[in-house]
C-alpha cells in the first residue's frame, strides 16, 4: 500500500516512522496543531480525529496503521466552522481554556454521524472518554443536545 | 498605577509587536487633521492597554494570563464599557511580559479582577475623555457639547459625529487626564453581562496557540524525565540506545536548580519531532541516587499529621480563655479532618519555548507569570530579567501550576545545549510524578458549646506542608501566619486558640486552585454540620446562631455576607424541603469565604451503598459586581468539577519518596458522566467586584461531605472520602 495519507482532503506522501501515532506526525510533521496532546495513553481524548469518520484516539494510532485513509481534524470538520456542533459551541459559551475542545467536539461530531437523536445518558456514554478538566461538562451535554436538534432539521 | 502616554515607538520597543500592518500601514488620517497638520500620528496609544488605528480598529491588550478564567475577555471589556466602544471593533491581546507597563502580571490568588478592575477602567474611560477633546477641538466647541457613544463621539447641538478612527490621531495630542470619572452601574454596557470569551471563534476551529503549539522556523523538539524524588540527582546515565535513534539530537543532564521555580533536575532528549524525543527518554538507562526523601510515604505521614494534631502543638494565635470555656461546657465536639495531595494536571501539559542566543532570550510559554520567567531564566543565564523577552500563550488550563516556571528554565536549558529553538513538552507522566503539589493536610478542631447552643471556645490545630516550604527547606511546619485563616474566621469565637503542627517537608508544595481554602473550608464546614447535629438544630439554623453571635464590628460586613450566601443558597435549592426526598438522598450546605469572595454551596446527593451521586448544587456567590455573568458562572461549574474528583477519591500518593499515580486512569479526574446539574447564583449588589477562580472550591467538599452524612447517615471526615487504590 502507498505510504499516503489524506488529511482534510489533502494527501500526504508519509515520510516518518510507522511507528510515530498519528498525533505527532499531525502535529510535529505537518504543524496541524489544533490536536492536542493531552496523556499519551488515549485516556483523555484531546487527540481525537476522525479515520473514515470514526472517532480516533490519534496518540495511540501509528500512522502505519493509517496509510491509505482519511484523517479529518478539527481544522478540517467544516469549511467556515459553521459544522452544527461548532455553531452549538459558541452559542453555549462552552470552552473555557478550550484545550480539550477541539476533541470533544471531534468525538461528538462522530456520536453524532452515528446517533443523531441522542438521549442524555447516551451522550454520557459517547463522551466520557474525553475529559475537561476546566468543568464545561454541563455545556458540552448541552450543545451537543441542541446541535442533534439541528442536525435532525438539516436532514 | 497611573495612566500615562506610552509613545508609539516606545511601545514598539518594549512590546515586541513586529513593526508592520497595523502600525505603519496607516496613511493620513483624514481632512479634519490634515488641516491642522497631524498627519504623522496614525494610531491612538493612550496607554498601554489600548491602540486605536484610523480605521477605528481597537486592540486592547491583557496583561494578565489568561489559562481559561475568562480574564482576557472580562477584564478588556471593561475597558471598552469605559471607552464606549463597540465590542465588535475591539479585538484582545495578550500582552508580553512587562510589568513596567501592564503592572503585575503574575496571574493567581483570584487577584486579577480585584486589583485590576478600576485601573482597566480607568485606561478606557481616560481614552474617551481624549476622543471626545478631540471632537470639541475639531467641532470648535465645548467637550461638555459632546458624549461618545458606540465608537463614535457625537455633538449633543447638531448631532454631528466623528467616528473612534477619524479622532484616533488627534487624541493622541490630547494630555491624558487624571482621574477620569467612571461610569455608575446602571449604564454599563458589557459589564456584568454574558459576552462570549473573545478567543472561542478561534478554539472551535483548532486555531488558538497554546503553550505546545508554537512553532518557529528551526524548532527542535524535547523531551525530559526527571529524578522521581525531591532533592535526588542523577548517578550514572548511558545514553547509548537513546543516541542511536534517528532524529535524536542531543542527551542533555539538567542538574536541578535551586531558586524557587527552578528545575528540579532530570535528563532530556532533543530531536526533530517529540514522538522521537519522548522514545529515545525511555531508552536512557539512568541510575538516581534518590537523596534525603527516598522514604517519603504518604500514608504514613498523613498517619503521622494525625497524631500531630491530636496532641498539643506549637501556638500561633490565642485569645480569650478556651479552659473556661470548655470547664463551662454544656457539649464539646471534636472532630479531626484530612485531605491528601493533589496534581493540578490541567489538560495542557507543561510546555514552552525558548531560542537563547547571544546577545537575546526569547520565550513562547503557557505561563501564569511572565515576570518569574523573567527572573529564574535571568538567574540562570545570568542576563538581566528585562533582556528574557517573554510571549505568553494561551493556557490549556493552569490551576496554579504554571505560576511556577521550571519547564521553561529547562526548555533554555535544552535551547543552549543545541544552539536552536527548543520546544519541551512535559508528558503527562512527568506532569503528574513531578510536579508541585497542594498541601498534605491534617485539622483537629474542638468546640465547647453551652446550653443555649453558643460555640463559646475553640480550639483548632493544623498540619500541613506549606508552600512556605517551597522557598525554605528548613521549615517544620506551617508558619504561624498560615493559620490566619483561623483566627480571622467569621464565626468569631470569643475564645480561641490555634496550633500549628508539625509538617517536614518531603516534595515540592505548590498553589493548586483555591490552596488553604480547600482543607479550611472542608473543616470550618463539615464541624458546623457536626457541631449543629451534635445541639440538634439544622445546619443551616445553626449557622446562621452562630454567625449572629459574632459581635466584633470590624467583622460585621464578613458576616454579613457569609449570611447572604447562605440564605441564597438554601433558598434556591430544596434545602427548606429536603425532608420530602427520597431516604437516600440528602441535601448538605455550607458557606466558605476566601480571596474576598463569599460562596456557599447547597449540594444534592443520592447514596446508594458505597456508591456517591452529585445530582445537583446550588452556588450562591458574593463576589460583589459581577464582571461577566457567563464566565462568573463557569467557574462555579468548574469549581464544582474539580471539587467533586478531590472530594470522592483523587489524591496523589507517595511510595518510597516518589509518586505513584502515573496518567489519568490511576488520578481520575471527573468525567461528563459524573457530571451534576450547577446552578450559579449571583448576589450582584455592585460592590466591589472580588475574583472567582478559586473560591468555588472552598464550602462544596464540606456541603457534599454534610449532604452525604444526610443521605446516610455516614460522616466522611477525610478527602478523598475514598480514595482510589494505586
Amino acid at each position: 500500500m502507498a505510504q499516503t495519507i489524506t488529511i482534510n482532503g489533502k494527501t500526504h506522501e508519509v515520510d516518518v516512522e510507522g511507528d510515530m501515532p498519528l498525533l505527532w506526525y499531525l502535529r510535529d510533521n505537518l504543524e496541524y496543531t489544533g490536536t492536542k496532546f493531552g496523556c499519551g495513553m488515549g485516556l483523555c481524548g484531546a487527540c481525537t480525529v476522525h479515520i473514515d469518520g470514526q472517532a480516533t484516539r490519534s496518540c495511540v494510532m501509528p500512522v502505519s496503521a493509517v496509510f491509505g485513509k482519511s484523517i479529518t481534524t478539527i481544522e478540517g470538520l467544516s469549511e467556515n466552522g459553521d459544522h452544527p456542533l461548532q455553531k452549538a459551541w459558541l452559542k453555549n459559551k462552552v470552552p473555557q481554556c478550550g484545550y480539550c475542545q477541539a476533541g470533544q467536539i471531534m468525538n461528538a461530531a462522530s456520536f453524532l454521524a452515528q446517533n443523531p437523536s441522542p438521549t442524555e445518558e447516551q451522550i454520557d456514554n459517547a463522551m466520557q472518554g474525553n475529559i475537561c478538566r476546566c468543568g464545561t461538562y454541563q455545556r458540552i451535554k448541552a450543545a451537543i443536545s441542541e446541535a442533534a436538534l439541528e442536525l435532525g432539521k438539516e436532514v | 498605577m497611573t495612566i500615562e502616554n506610552v509613545s508609539r515607538r516606545k511601545f514598539l520597543k518594549t512590546s515586541g509587536v513586529a513593526a508592520g500592518g497595523l502600525w505603519l500601514g496607516v496613511t493620513i488620517p483624514n481632512a479634519a487633521m490634515a488641516k491642522l497638520g497631524l498627519e504623522d500620528e496614525a494610531v491612538f496609544n493612550p496607554n498601554a492597554f489600548i491602540h486605536i488605528a484610523e480605521n477605528g480598529d481597537t486592540l486592547i491588550y491583557c496583561g494578565r494570563c489568561e489559562m481559561g478564567q475568562g480574564i482576557s475577555t472580562a477584564l478588556p471589556a471593561a475597558v471598552a464599557d469605559e471607552l464606549e466602544a463597540d465590542w465588535s471593533r475591539v479585538t484582545v491581546k495578550q500582552a508580553d511580559g512587562n510589568e513596567e507597563l501592564y503592572g503585575s502580571q503574575a496571574t493567581g490568588g483570584s487577584a486579577s479582577i480585584r486589583t485590576m478592575y478600576i485601573p482597566m477602567r480607568e485606561a478606557g474611560a481616560a481614552a474617551k475623555l481624549m476622543l471626545i477633546a478631540a471632537a470639541a477641538k475639531v467641532w470648535n466647541v465645548s467637550s461638555e457639547d459632546c458624549y461618545a457613544e458606540s465608537h463614535k463621539v457625537i455633538n449633543r447641538k447638531n448631532n454631528q459625529q466623528l467616528s473612534y478612527g477619524e479622532l484616533a490621531s488627534l487624541a493622541a495630542r490630547v494630555p491624558v487626564p487624571e482621574k477620569p470619572a467612571l461610569k455608575e452601574k446602571a449604564d454599563y454596557k458589557y459589564i456584568g453581562k454574558d459576552l462570549a470569551r473573545h478567543n472561542q471563534g478561534d478554539i472551535v476551529v483548532g486555531q488558538l496557540t497554546y503553550g505546545v503549539d508554537t512553532k518557529i522556523p528551526g524548532l527542535k523538539y524535547g523531551a525530559i524525565v526527571h529524578c522521581p524524588v525531591f532533592e535526588g540527582k542523577l548517578k550514572s546515565l548511558d545514553k547509548t540506545e537513546a543516541m542511536k535513534m534517528k532524529g535524536v539530537e542531543a542527551v542533555v543532564e539538567i542538574p536541578r536548580f535551586e531558586v524557587p521555580y527552578g528545575s528540579i533536575g532530570g535528563v532530556a532528549v532533543v530531536a526533530n519531532n517529540t514522538w522521537t524525543a519522548q522514545q529515545a527518554v525511555k531508552k536512557l538507562k539512568i541510575e538516581w541516587d534518590l537523596g534525603p526523601n527516598n522514604t517519603y510515604d504518604t500514608a504514613a505521614y498523613k498517619a503521622q499529621l494525625v497524631k500531630n494534631v491530636e496532641n498539643p502543638a506549637q501556638l500561633a494565635a490565642e485569645r480569650g480563655d478556651i479552659e473556661k470555656a470548655f470547664a463551662n461546657a454544656e457539649h464539646k465536639v471534636s472532630a479531626t479532618y484530612t485531605g491528601g495531595h493533589l496534581s493540578h494536571s490541567p489538560m495542557e501539559p507543561n510546555a514552552s519555548v525558548v531560542w537563547v542566543q547571544d546577545d537575546s532570550c526569547e520565550v513562547w510559554a503557557a505561563t501564569q507569570s511572565p515576570a518569574d520567567i523573567q527572573k529564574v531564566l535571568g538567574q540562570y543565564l545570568k542576563r538581566k530579567p528585562k533582556d528574557i523577552l517573554v510571549h505568553v500563550t494561551m493556557s490549556g488550563g493552569a490551576f496554579g501550576r504554571k505560576f511556577k516556571c521550571d519547564y521553561v528554565q529547562e526548555a533554555a536549558v535544552l535551547s543552549q545545549a543545541v544552539n536552536a529553538p527548543v520546544q519541551l513538552t512535559w508528558s503527562r507522566e512527568e506532569d503528574m510524578r513531578t510536579g508541585y503539589y497542594h498541601s498534605i493536610n491534617a485539622q483537629h478542631i474542638e468546640a465547647s458549646i453551652d446550653k443555649d447552643g453558643n460555640v463559646t471556645g475553640w480550639l483548632h490545630r493544623a498540619a500541613f506542608m506549606p508552600i512556605a516550604s517551597l522557598f525554605n527547606g528548613k521549615l517544620d511546619r506551617a508558619p504561624a501566619n498560615n493559620l490566619n485563616e483561623i483566627r480571622n474566621h467569621p464565626f468569631g469565637i470569643e475564645n480561641l486558640r490555634s496550633e500549628t503542627g508539625e509538617a517536614k517537608r518531603h516534595t515540592r508544595i505548590g498553589w493548586y486552585r483555591a490552596v488553604y481554602a480547600i482543607f479550611y473550608g472542608f473543616a470550618y464546614g463539615t464541624f458546623a454540620d457536626e457541631m449543629a447535629n451534635k445541639v440538634g438544630q439544622d445546619t443551616f439554623t445553626f449557622l446562621n446562631n452562630l454567625y449572629d453571635s459574632n459581635k466584633n464590628p470590624e467583622q460585621e460586613e464578613q458576616v454579613r455576607r457569609s449570611k447572604g450566601a447562605l440564605a441564597l443558597a438554601a433558598e434556591k435549592s430544596q434545602w427548606f424541603s429536603r425532608d420530602k426526598l427520597p431516604k437516600n438522598q440528602g441535601i448538605g450546605i455550607a458557606v466558605h469565604y476566601s480571596f474576598n469572595t463569599y460562596v456557599a454551596m447547597a449540594v444534592h446527593v443520592e447514596v446508594n451503598g458505597d456508591d456517591i451521586r452529585v445530582l445537583n448544587v446550588d452556588c450562591a456567590v458574593d463576589c460583589g459586581q459581577v464582571l461577566n455573568i457567563d464566565s462568573a458562572t463557569a467557574q462555579m461549574e468548574g469549581a464544582v468539577v474539580m471539587a467533586t474528583a478531590l472530594s470522592l477519591r483523587t489524591e496523589i500518593v507517595f511510595r518510597d519518596g516518589a509518586v505513584v499515580n502515573s496518567n489519568f486512569h490511576n488520578y481520575p479526574v471527573l468525567r461528563i458522566n459524573e457530571m451534576p446539574k450547577v446552578k450559579a447564583h449571583f448576589i450582584d449588589n455592585g460592590d466591589k467586584p472580588t475574583g472567582l477562580g478559586e473560591p468555588g472550591l472552598g464550602p462544596y467538599p464540606a456541603a457534599l461531605s454534610n449532604a452525604v452524612f444526610a443521605a446516610s447517615g455516614k460522616r466522611y471526615r477525610d478527602l478523598p472520602f475514598k480514595p482510589m487504590p494505586v
